[in-house]
């Protein structure tokens, strides 16, 4: 195993999950994520990676194992996870905008609810988000009258605004027009420039072969593979073949 | 062009019916022994039935720039008249105690209008209670806490199986009795509680609606589950709720005429009491149908317009 330092600002330990009908979705699955990190999981669907995903913000529990995010147990009773979830952005396949309000609105509610921020102070820090995230003509716009491009990408900056320090992309590119992946992924790829720790579970190898710094392979709920995006897809690890097979 | 001209006959056979309908009534109306006598209705909404000021002292009257003064003469402080409809003293005129001056028009609210006021102070306090009991009945019964879910189920399911009038029967005079309740509280109470159960549903349906993304987005960015219903769920649910809530709010304008049985004089019972003083029992209950049409209507409209104005983000 690589990387298993104390630069970890993730650690997932003999993660185990078993939903209630019995489906047995995460089987013993540790991965440690360093500070700047950019991972990316694939695997077929089904396989349990938008599970572990969901883990480490705790929208999904876990039956048996323990994560610590930047020193703090997950699994402890203790442990305030709204806390946490300041610190762990997280972008959704289906963006999850809220559509009552202006892609501006979106970016600065949590800002105003959760840290108490000023109104104005927040909506400024939400203009120059969306400028970043290529979207300053359309602050004032609904979801609604937002391309599936734009509105994920309004979603990156609804995240980026409560100033995490992980991001977590649930197949951030799956719902969208194939023309629309190209600005989704460029915006992530200058968040991976600025340092952002990410963990990105995905099907675009590109993306994957050209930004992460580790992949991780999971099928049927095991983690079956990690190493560097050069090794990883140039391994002849016989599931793995199977799996890129299929994909490429 | 072809299309057009379709609708357009469609619309004329509605009118067409509508007029049939209308003149069927009128058939109707002349067919039996009935004498119409529209004309006592309207004194028992606004009464304008002039009353006649009387000299409350001996002395004399004087005109002046349409006022009318009576001095007295035993030193009294003078009545003035500044308006008045009908004068019956000429300038000068010696006047004794209780003589006629002027006739005075006065608008009198008449007891159908004081029944509407009734009526609608009744809604729209139940209004206000039954949308808090049902919010929280409605957010008790998704709760994940079983006490809470099993509360609600019980409070929703005994109020929806019980008829209103029976409710009404016991909130007056078994809890009114307990808790020593006005017939105004106790016919709000029942009310109150009785619409809190459907909007609790309708609350409930509304929340789950909201697709569960909405719900995992808002608590990932730090939301507790408070901060998120408060500002990602309900506000979406509120908009998509608001025709069913229009539909319940319109049964309790209507729903309210039954607390008549417990002797508040809302519309209807005010309705009842003026057919016994006038014997003309059809115009006043058309009368009275016309009034409860002006407040469902009104709100009607009014959430209409509301609905529209939420629709900015569509």
């Amino acid at each position: 195993m690589t990387n298993r330092t104390d630069k970890s600002i993730i650690q997932a330990r003999n993660i185990e999950k078993i939903y209630p009908n019995g489906c047995h979705a995460l089987k013993n699955v540790s991965l440690d994520i360093n500070r700047g990190e950019v991972v990316v999981i694939i695997g077929p669907s089904g396989s349990g990676k938008s599970t572990f995903l969901r883990t480490l913000n705790q929208l999904e529990t876990i039956s048996d194992g323990t994560i610590h995010i930047d020193d703090v147990s997950l699994t402890d009773r203790k442990t305030n996870i709204n806390k946490v979830r300041e610190e762990v952005g997280m972008v959704f396949q289906s963006f999850n905008l809220f559509p009552h309000k202006t892609a501006l609105g979106n970016v600065a509610l949590s800002p105003i609810k959760v840290k108490k921020k000023p109104r104005a102070v927040a909506e400024q820090e939400g203009r120059e988000l969306l400028k970043k995230v290529g979207l300053a003509e359309r602050m004032n716009n609904y979801p609604s009258h937002l391309s599936g491009g734009q509105q994920q990408r309004v979603a990156i900056a609804r995240a980026l605004a409560m100033h995490p320090k992980i991001m977590l992309f649930d197949e951030p590119t799956s719902a969208l027009d194939p023309e629309m992946v190209g600005e989704v992924l460029d915006v992530m790829k200058s968040l991976a420039r600025d340092g952002m720790t990410m963990v990105v579970v995905t099907h675009e190898m590109g993306f994957a072969r050209e930004v992460a710094d580790r992949v991780v392979f999971m099928e049927e709920g095991e983690l079956v593979f990690e190493e560097s995006p050069e090794r990883f897809f140039s391994s002849d690890n016989p599931r793995l073949q199977r799996f890129l097979g299929q994909v490429l | 062009m072809e299309k057009q001209s379709h609708l357009l006959l469609w619309k004329a056979v509605f009118v067409l019916i509508i007029i049939g309908l209308g003149f069927g009534i009128y058939a109707g109306s002349k067919s039996i022994d009935y004498t119409w006598r529209w004309e006592r209705i309207p004194q028992y909404i606004i009464n304008t039935e002039a009353t006649t000021v009387r000299s409350p002292f001996d002395g004399s009257a004087t005109i002046e720039k349409g006022k009318l003064i009576v001095t007295s003469d035993y030193g009294d402080d003078p009545l003035v008249i500044k308006k008045f409809d009908n004068l019956l003293v000429s300038n000068g005129d010696l006047v004794f105690e209780g003589d006629p001056l002027a006739e005075v028009e006065n608008w009198n609210i008449g007891p159908l209008t004081w029944g509407l006021v009734m009526t609608l102070q009744l809604s729209v306090v139940s209004l206000v209670f039954a949308v808090v009991i049902g919010l929280f009945a409605g957010l008790a019964r998704i709760s994940s806490n079983p006490a809470l879910r099993y509360l609600s189920i019980t409070y929703i399911e005994l109020i929806r199986g019980t008829p209103l009038l029976v409710q009404i029967f016991i909130f007056y005079f078994f809890i009114g009795t307990v808790l020593d309740l006005d017939r105004f509280t106790a016919g709000v109470a029942a009310l109150s509680v009785f619409t809190g159960a459907y909007i609790a549903e309708i609350v409930r349906s509304g929340i789950q609606s909201i697709s569960p993304g909405q719900m995992e987005a808002a608590r990932s960015l730090g939301m507790n589950y408070v901060q998120a219903m408060v500002n990602v769920i309900l506000p979406q649910a509120f908009k998509r709720t608001l025709p069913p809530m229009a539909g319940q709010f319109i049964n309790l304008i209507k729903d309210s005429s039954l607390v008549s049985v417990i002797s508040i004089t809302d519309l209807t019972k005010a309705g009842r009491e003026v057919v016994s003083s006038t014997f003309a029992p059809f115009e006043v209950w058309f009368a009275v149908a016309l009034m409860y049409l002006v407040l469902t209507g009104a709100l009607s409209w009014a959430i209409q317009r509301l609905e529209k104005r939420l629709s900015a983000s569509d």
